[in-house]
């Protein structure tokens, strides 16, 4: 395989002097990987993504970006190249009207007035918000803050995009939005780290699964392998996704011959019990 | 969702502005106008620029048929051009006429030992009194700090928040200020969207059943919005930094060009208004 884009090394990272946040983190994240961060409240997931952003700086352990040791002079280089769209949009938001916020981050990678115009509009185009270009963002519904938050990071234009449980507090339409929206980056060859507790997405969209528990990696591999091992289930609290419990289900049960082709949606699914 | 909420309880607002929601009106409101209204593509610069002429004009005219005028034609821009029904102006209007009214009552009314004035009314240690000149006097001084707020509310009507901090960023306010105030601006919303939840929830529990529950929940929801203020700061703080926050805020600004006509028809209105104020002076 190729060089990895971000390398981490035994990352250690404690919040308060007795308990640490991560033990020992260690993965290496390839371009154009589409990676699907799980595991329960607490595990470490968002410790995690603000110590690969360069927000927080970990105790003990190193950080490769494209093969270069980050320190702290490199810190704005991972900043300016890896980006988080965070949980709470609120809490990402900070300019009066959503064209002003999404120029915040172009505007400090320090870019010409006419560049930061330009990416401004491409992202509010890519999230389909151009119309609310002029508004505050406190008049605007909790799906359209996502679409700011997210086109807040797409004018960055990083190579590496972390979404921190970006399907919390979607409805179900935004959610169909989001999954068109992730699609389309990973056509554009972004790197995508999603964290989440909806395991049915991640089964279907990751083609890699890490899974945290107590602040240690205790998982890494395709979304089948991961789900199949009842002991990593068991451990850090999953549940298995449906459309695998169904396959298993019509397997042994004999209504369908195990060809070992496991569906991961819907679509799939009708095309293997319509042949 | 709670944002949604925030969003319909604007929209809300538009057809019954009377009935409830009598517990955030005011600032908010007057926000969500000048997002909405008519004349927000005119330049911000020239918007502000005008109704601050207008103001100190009304001002230094000290005449209450000029202050007649600027109330009318202010009027006329916000309501007519702005797109503004005249209800929710005059709602708007009703906050500073009460202080108005009520600060001007006692301009009018003077203290004296003798029954002296055209009416007065004893009280025990002495008279108040009025006369018809002081009264004469009070009107027009109630004219012009209403002509004066009219004037202002140009302004405040057609401007949203973002605007006139660029305004004053280019007018050379010291940039901590504006920052502060886009900072500051943005967290009222915020603060208030979390205490309304919080109120909601106590309220779901009874918790403003009588005075003294009341007191304690308002304390706890006091001491609890503080911390998670701190909290929110801290949230914010990271997601800043996580964008390559380096200490200084910038942010695109829009570049309308002031129009040419909206600048000869302010000169023409100006100096109507000054050949008017000279000729009747």
């Amino acid at each position: 395989m190729n060089e990895p884009i971000l390398q981490v090394n035994d990352l250690h990272y404690y919040y308060n002097d007795n308990q640490a946040a991560l033990n020992g983190i260690s993965v290496s994240i390839y371009p154009g990987e589409r990676i699907a961060v799980i595991g329960s409240n607490g595990a470490g997931k968002s410790t995690f993504f603000l110590n690969i952003n360069g927000v927080l700086s970990p105790e003990h352990g190193e950080i490769f970006y494209h093969g270069t040791k980050i320190t702290k002079k490199s810190l704005p280089e991972l900043r300016k190249n890896i980006g988080i769209v965070f949980q709470d949009a609120d809490n990402q938001i900070i300019a009066s009207s959503v064209k002003a916020e999404i120029s915040f981050g172009p505007m400090n990678l320090k870019l010409p007035r006419e560049e930061v115009s330009r990416r401004v509009n491409m992202a509010m185009e890519y999230m389909n918000i151009t119309e609310y270009g002029d508004r505050p963002p406190h008049y605007l519904s909790g799906g359209e803050k996502k679409r700011v938050a997210i086109a807040d990071i797409i004018a960055m234009e990083p190579d590496v995009i972390i979404f921190d449980e970006p399907t919390a507090a979607l409805d179900p339409l935004n959610a169909v939005m989001l999954e068109e929206v992730l699609e389309k980056l990973s056509a554009e060859q972004k790197t995508l780290l999603i964290s989440t507790h909806d395991v049915d997405f991640a089964y279907r969209w990751a083609e890699r699964v890490l899974v945290f528990c107590d602040g240690q990696i205790i998982a890494d591999g395709t979304p089948l392998s991961v789900f199949q091992n009842d002991e990593v289930v068991k451990k850090a609290s999953l549940t298995r996704p449906v459309m695998l419990d169904v396959y298993e289900e019509l397997v042994r049960n004999g209504l369908l011959a195990d060809a070992g082709v496991y569906p991961r949606d819907m679509r799939e699914f009708r095309e293997l019990i319509g042949k | 969702m709670s944002h949604e909420h925030t969003a319909r309880s604007h929209t809300g607002r538009h057809h019954h502005h009377k009935g409830g929601h009598r517990h955030d009106t005011g600032g908010s409101s007057i926000d969500f106008y000048a997002c909405h209204s008519r004349i927000r593509h005119w330049n911000p610069g020239f918007r502000v620029g005008f109704s601050i002429i207008l103001l100190l004009f009304c001002i230094l005219a000290n005449h209450p048929a000029v202050s007649c005028v600027i109330i009318l034609t202010a009027a006329w821009i916000t309501v007519g051009m702005g797109g503004l029904s005249f209800r929710r102006y005059f709602s708007v209007l009703t906050i500073p006429i009460t202080f108005i009214l009520l600060g001007s009552a006692a301009v009018a009314v003077d203290f004296s030992r003798q029954p002296i004035g055209d009416f007065h009314l004893y009280l025990f240690w002495g008279y108040l009194y009025l006369t018809y000149e002081s009264l004469l006097n009070t009107l027009f001084l109630i004219l012009k700090v209403f002509g004066a707020v009219s004037a202002m509310f140009i302004m405040t009507l057609s401007t949203p928040s973002h605007e006139l901090f660029s305004v004053l960023r280019k007018a050379r306010c010291p940039s901590l200020i504006v920052e502060l105030m886009h900072m500051i601006y943005r967290y009222i919303f915020i603060l208030m969207e979390v205490q309304r939840n919080m109120r909601i929830s106590a309220e779901s529990r009874l918790g403003f059943g009588d005075f003294k529950t009341s007191c304690y929940s308002f304390g706890q929801i006091a001491s609890n919005l503080f911390i998670i203020a701190l909290k929110k700061a801290n949230a914010y703080y990271d997601a800043m930094e996580a964008r390559c926050y380096d200490g200084t805020f910038a942010f695109l600004e829009e570049e309308h060009q002031a129009n040419p006509k909206h600048l000869i028809a302010a000169g023409i209105y100006l100096t109507a208004l000054m050949s008017f104020w000279l000729a009747i002076r």
